[in-house]
């Protein structure tokens, strides 16, 4: 990732918060609307909680050697 | 009779019948015009048309067409056509006829108005199938196919036990909405369609056998067995509110294994679980907007899923392993497939512009606004684990991260980009024009995927996951292991199961056997000169005493007579 990748990323964020705030201020058909930003954290934590999960999952229970089943 | 030739399964099936009369140069051409026939005859029927025959004391419907059968086929005769051209190079004509007969039965059961002609096809599809697994002829793919035979012929036994059973408590076979009450025919039918749809616990099947099926084989399975009972879901089970619960569990479950599993044909065939756990969530919600969801999402998935496993399968057909621990760093050898990929990639995971966007949203939405919002934001953390495991991982280390894969590329024929390039412009299409695929669906709600709310959220979404991979892509480096999953039960079990049933069974009449040889041997022995143990002053040794002419004569004497005894009693 080249440091423009990143500016893009960021500029295009950006531009979602300025919609949330402006055009979607006064949107709200679940609870969770009056968090701000809370799509973006969102896909944050979820992500984390997804990638650490997995991998305690796998490591304890379900990870193999591949030949396991031979 | 001309009528019976006007659907679409058995244009199909004949054309697997008429393929094998043909040379190997004639053939993959002769295997698309198939599909073409049945999709034109698809177009041209009308609502409602018919076709109807006979079976014993039973009225069969063998073709009904309405809006939701019309998507279906319309998809699957598509399906059939892509999928024949990516298997344009593969002569073997096995493999050609059973992926023929496989998606007449899918398209069989899709058009079927009563449920005996769709247990048939339902079961044509589970033998057809079988086929594209073992044609790899290696030991390892001839017990998976066993497995995935065996699940199958359970899931249809099931079915058609529920077929029975309910034919005889409400004296018919019409396919048709059922009531959700839990009887035991309905529980059958339920259980037995619930296999094919891959509904968690009973899934094993499929991320056991379609990682381990042909090149090509895996492309056909990927768009008809799941795709074919969800309709039958939409059909018979709409608004089954177990289903939304069993729905949102599938989403999250095929994700992790996807996150987890390091094959890319694996983390694909998990990913399918997950997607299918969407449509089935909808089914259960069973309002307008959720069954177009799920019709939509079906259509979409067939587009985009069978791209992607397209090519992974190019990958590794050029460089033949589809380990990610053996890839990475292609992009500069196979950058189109790379394109195509990803194209795939943004479709599944709901980014604005691609298919899979217009589909998406709306089950995610008819999950919220049906009055579900847990289970929304469930299917929310699925579309994270989509993005984060098909989107990203995956093809960050096939074509990214350090080059691993050293040997030579074998050339990707160029039916395989054809075959990728026509799904591609369909996902970005219906991406850019959802009316195009929202006019075919079955109910009218008006929805518009396009709204700010909707690409902000998505978005947003979208940008952090990916922040959140690349802090964390050393996490998911692909590593060699097998990942063990609930079909450890009886893959474990099957040794000490044959154990006790067959080799001791085969070992106690082995004993008996010999028993019975050893006895016999024993007495002839004993018998052909008594007089060595009747008189004791014989001596042994004396090879002459051992034998004698008379004694021969005495005991052919009384052999005869026996006979002689018996023939009279006899008589």
């Amino acid at each position: 990732m080249k440091k423009i990748h990143w500016i893009i990323l960021g500029t295009i964020f950006i531009i979602t918060l300025v919609l949330e705030f402006t055009v979607l201020a006064g949107y709200d058909s679940h609870w969770w609307n009056a968090i701000p930003a809370f799509y973006a954290i969102f896909g944050f934590v979820i992500c984390y909680a997804l990638v650490y999960s997995a991998k305690f999952i796998a490591k304890k229970i379900v990870n193999r050697d591949i030949n396991y089943y031979d | 009779m001309i009528e019976f030739f006007t659907i679409p399964g058995v244009i199909l099936i004949v054309g697997a019948a008429l393929i094998s009369l043909f040379s190997e140069k004639v053939r993959p051409a002769l295997f698309l015009v198939f599909p073409i026939i049945a999709a034109v005859v698809i177009v041209t029927r009308p609502d409602g048309y018919t076709v109807t025959g006979s079976l014993l004391n039973y009225d069969l419907v063998l073709m009904q067409t309405d809006t939701l059968s019309d998507l279906f086929g319309l998809v699957f005769a598509l399906g059939a056509l892509v999928a024949g051209i990516y298997a344009y190079h593969m002569k073997e004509l096995g493999q050609q006829i059973s992926a023929l007969a496989y998606a007449g039965g899918a398209l069989g059961v899709v058009y079927a108005g009563d449920l005996l002609t769709l247990i048939i096809n339902w079961e044509i599809m589970a033998l057809a199938s079988t086929w594209l697994i073992w044609a790899r002829r290696t030991p390892e793919t001839d017990a998976a196919g066993m497995r995935y035979l065996i699940y199958h012929i359970l899931g249809g036994g099931l079915l058609f036990a529920g077929i029975l059973w309910h034919s005889v408590v409400e004296g018919s076979i019409t396919v048709e909405s059922i009531p959700m009450e839990y009887t035991p025919a309905n529980i059958l039918m339920l259980l037995g369609v619930a296999v094919n749809t891959a509904i968690i616990p009973l899934h094993t099947w499929l991320s056991d056998a379609y990682p381990k099926a042909t090149h090509t084989g895996t492309i056909f399975m990927s768009i008809f067995t799941t795709k074919t009972a969800v309709y039958v879901l939409i059909r018979m089970f709409a608004g089954w509110e177990l289903l939304i619960f069993f729905g949102a569990a599938m989403a999250v479950y095929g994700i992790y294994y996807a996150v987890i599993c390091k094959d890319m044909r694996e983390i694909l065939s998990y990913h399918i679980i997950s997607q299918v756990g969407y449509m089935v969530c909808a089914i259960g919600i069973g309002t307008d907007l959720a069954l177009n969801g799920a019709a939509a999402h079906a259509y979409n998935n067939i587009l985009y899923k069978s791209l992607m496993f397209m090519a992974v399968t190019a990958v590794m057909y050029s460089a033949g392993t589809s380990k990610m621990f053996h890839l990475g760093g292609l992009y500069k050898k196979l950058p189109w497939v790379l394109g195509l990929y990803v194209v795939g990639g943004l479709s599944i995971s709901g980014i604005p512009l691609f298919a899979g966007f217009i589909s998406k949203g709306m089950v995610i939405d008819a999950a919220g606004y049906g009055g579900y919002e847990s289970i929304m934001l469930v299917l929310l953390v699925a579309s994270v684990g989509t993005w984060l495991s098909v989107g990203l991982k995956l093809p960050y280390f096939t074509w990214f991260d350090k080059q691993k894969y050293e040997g030579e590329l074998k050339p990707i024929p160029v039916n395989m980009y054809i075959a990728m390039g026509i799904l591609a412009f369909a996902c970005i299409f219906y991406g850019v024009f959802p009316n195009a695929l929202y006019t075919f669906l079955p109910f009218e709600t008006g929805y518009d995927p396009y709204t700010v709310y909707h690409v902000v959220e998505i978005t947003q979404i979208a940008l952090l996951t990916f922040v959140a991979f690349w802090f964390l892509r050393k996490k998911l480096a692909p590593e060699l292991t097998t990942v063990l999953d609930l079909d450890w039960f009886y893959r474990k079990a099957a040794p000490p199961l044959r154990k006790v049933f067959v080799t001791r069974v085969d070992n106690f009449y082995d004993r008996v056997e010999d028993a019975i040889l050893a006895t016999a041997g024993f007495l002839s022995r004993k018998f052909k000169n008594p007089m060595l143990w009747l008189n004791p002053f014989t001596d042994k040794k004396n090879e002459a005493s051992r034998y004698s002419p008379s004694m021969e004569v005495v005991m052919s004497f009384i052999i005869l007579s026996f006979l002689v005894f018996a023939i009279a009693y006899l008589i």
